[in-house]
């Protein structure tokens, strides 16, 4: 190939002024460096909401029968009035690679009473060994412990406690209509009490160990409305959901709906569009600065060698050429600060991936989305946006060159060679 | 024989008028003039007398206000500039006083840099540059950029380079004026000798004494007009 001489060109005049080439490069690596630093803050923090705000107790996944919501009536339990084979439902869960951990519950609408205060809340019955592997109810425990599996104990939240007047140790009524029609009717315990700042949780739900519950509400041991799961990446819950209900239907669990926080949490993925769309907010606002900032190098830098062009047009060259010659120098200058971009980048990412800004001494840890955060900025890695920045760039540094390849190639050869 | 129909350039009635402020400077007045392949032109005359100018009408770099120019008989004056600039990348060689080389491009990339936009294949730019390098005195010197280069060497680069592409023409606007006299004698001797062993054409501006002496056809302009043209 008869060798252009507009990339030789383009990427030796880059080289001629280096400490300029070098500020600008610097300066569309610092801007590379901040829209994907910031990125990955903005989705390590969003992801820890989603981890918090689904970790509380509702779990990233959850499966249930296919009529069981928006309902929850209390027949629709998984595989029917039959039942299921709760333990092995459990396993087939567990066995899906990126589970991190599955409980069984039941729910139900009821009456709590102290005696003096009658209160409507939402029964939870959890299996107690099983539920630390995916909520966090027992780390909300501030009073008193948790229920004994399968004893007649209730979990309930601090403020529920303060309205019906009870401690840990006092006993309640508990009242609520059974699966076989009849009016479920017990005394249970109070072992314990949590807080977990968020108000329907401690101000209306009671906790008990399943089979109590189970007894309570007139349902089998094998009849149960959900399986929470935890999984590790918030982001991978919609495919989890869709491989989970693949994998359960083939284990033979019968008709079973197995949805993402995503679809079960609408809230929080509104949340999480708005952070990303700011994000693209600052993308924009920092790729503008960047291409004054390249435009202004190569004004001065064209108009610096004007003398060269007018040389060039001189001796033949056609205005294409030189467009390309200066395009060149662009793409030359996009490719260095690239390079120097990631260079500074990634040592930052797995940096602040491994060992996060923590702010809650500044902050302390505050609700968001109806969510507990502690202000950890973990980053993750905005792997898209590793490579959008990178193409923006580059497009920024070619947008920023076509005005002074224009006007490169505007140079009056005679005039300009005179000095004139 | 000046008006032979293959003349390497031609000028009939030719003028340039600039207007700058209002006032209309005539640089160049109504030149009529052939050059033939193989001479060896000096234009000289005082410094404002359109020596720039007319070099610049024949190498199509200004357009005539009035009047016509022809390069190896192709008529310039009113043509795209597209086809100008295939016309000077294939037909004319260029010498300027000073700035004449790309400071980022070494003495052989500036030097095949026209063979190089007319797509000569590698072997045949390297070819001719080394053997033009070694006729003019600079051979070895070929990977060295500008900066390296004294302002001598830089113009006999320049030089090798306006008569790689075998052009139809050479234009030289003052190519020794920023040279020591040695230097210059050396590049004049160089030309002389490339217009006798190639028949290179050259034409000439210069008010360098020891040029005109050299020339073998010297022509007076004052105020734009030939006073004199003659032969020796
Ligand atoms: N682009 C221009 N604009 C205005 N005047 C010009 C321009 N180029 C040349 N001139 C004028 O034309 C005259 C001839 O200039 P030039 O051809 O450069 O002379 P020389 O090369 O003999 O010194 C001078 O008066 C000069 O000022
Ligand atoms: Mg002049």
């Amino acid at each position: 190939m008869p060798a252009s001489p507009w990339w030789r060109i383009g990427w030796r005049n880059l080289g001629r002024n280096s400490r300029r080439t070098v500020l600008t490069a610097t300066g569309l690596a610092v801007g590379y460096w901040s829209v994907v630093v910031i990125t990955g803050m903005a989705d390590g923090l969003v992801a820890d909401m989603v981890r918090t705000a689904t970790g509380i107790l509702s779990g990233q996944v959850q499966a249930h029968a296919p009529e069981y919501l928006p309902d929850r009536t209390l027949y629709e339990t998984i595989g029917g009035a039959e039942g299921t084979d709760v333990p092995a439902l459990l396993h087939a869960v567990e066995a899906e690679p990126g589970v991190l951990g599955a409980a069984p519950r039941v729910y139900a609408g009821g009456l709590v009473s102290s005696g003096a205060t009658t209160v409507g809340v939402l029964l939870l019955g959890v299996d107690p060994a099983r539920e630390d592997s995916v909520s966090r109810l027992a780390a909300a425990l501030v009073e008193g412990r948790l229920p004994t599996p399968g004893a007649r104990e209730l979990l309930i939240g601090r403020e529920l406690a303060r309205q019906l007047d009870v401690a840990p140790g006092g006993e309640l009524v508990v009242v609520a209509p059974a699966a076989d029609g009849s009016l479920g009717n017990d005394l249970f315990r109070v072992s314990g009490l949590y807080a977990t700042g968020i108000a329907e949780l401690d101000a209306g739900t009671a906790v008990g160990p399943l089979a109590a519950i189970q007894e309570l509400l007139a349902l089998a041991p094998g009849r149960v409305h959900e399986i929470a799961i935890r999984i590790g990446d918030p982001w991978a819950a919609p495919g989890m959901a869709d491989s989970l209900t693949r994998r359960l239907s083939a284990a033979g669990a019968g008709p079973i709906a197995v949805r993402p926080w995503t679809t079960f949490r609408p809230e929080l993925v509104d949340y999480a569009n708005l952070s990303s769309g700011s994000m693209w907010i600052v993308v924009l606002i920092v790729f503008a600065m960047a291409v004054f900032g390249v435009a202004n190098t190569l004004l001065m830098t064209t108009f610096e060698r004007r003398r060269e062009f007018a040389l060039l047009l001189a001796l033949g060259a056609t205005p294409g050429g030189i467009v390309r010659a200066v395009l060149a120098e662009a793409v030359a200058l996009g490719v260095i600060s690239i390079l120097l971009g990631v260079a500074i980048t990634v040592p930052v990412l797995v940096w602040w991936h491994h060992d996060p800004i923590d702010l809650s001494r500044l902050f302390g840890d505050f609700t968001m989305a109806g969510a507990l955060v502690r202000p950890v900025l973990r980053t993750d890695y905005p792997l898209s946006m590793c490579f959008y920045a990178a193409g923006a760039l580059l497009l920024t540094a070619l947008l920023a060159a076509l005005y002074p390849a224009y006007r490169a190639t505007r140079v009056p050869p005679a005039d300009t060679l005179a000095g004139r | 024989m000046s008006d032979s129909p293959a003349a390497a350039v031609r000028t009939d009635a030719v003028w340039k008028i600039f207007e700058h402020d209002g006032i209309a400077v005539e640089a160049v007045r109504g030149v009529t003039m052939s050059v033939a392949p193989g001479e060896f032109v000096v234009l000289a005359g005082p410094s404002g007398s359109g020596k720039t100018t007319l070099l610049n009408l024949f190498g199509g770099l200004t357009r005539p206000t009035r009047g016509r120019v022809w390069i190896a008989e192709q008529e310039i004056s009113d043509i795209s500039e597209r086809r100008l600039a295939q016309i000077r990348l294939e037909r004319l060689g260029f010498v300027f006083q000073a700035y004449n080389l790309l400071p980022v491009l070494t003495a052989r990339e500036n030097a095949e840099f026209s063979l190089l936009l007319r797509g000569t294949p590698e072997a045949e730019r390297r070819q001719r540059v080394t053997a033009l390098f070694e006729r003019i005195g600079i051979a070895g010197l070929e990977d060295r950029r500008p900066g390296k280069l004294s302002g001598g060497q830089q113009q006999r680069v320049a030089v090798a380079r306006a008569v790689v592409g075998e052009p139809a023409l050479v234009l030289a606007d003052e190519p020794t004026a920023n040279l020591d006299s040695a230097s210059s004698d050396a590049l004049l001797e160089v030309m002389v000798q490339l217009n006798q062993e190639l028949g290179t054409t050259f034409v000439f501006a210069t008010h360098d004494t020891r040029l005109m002496e050299r020339a073998k056809r010297l022509i007076h302009l004052v105020d734009g007009a030939v006073a004199s043209d003659t032969r020796r």
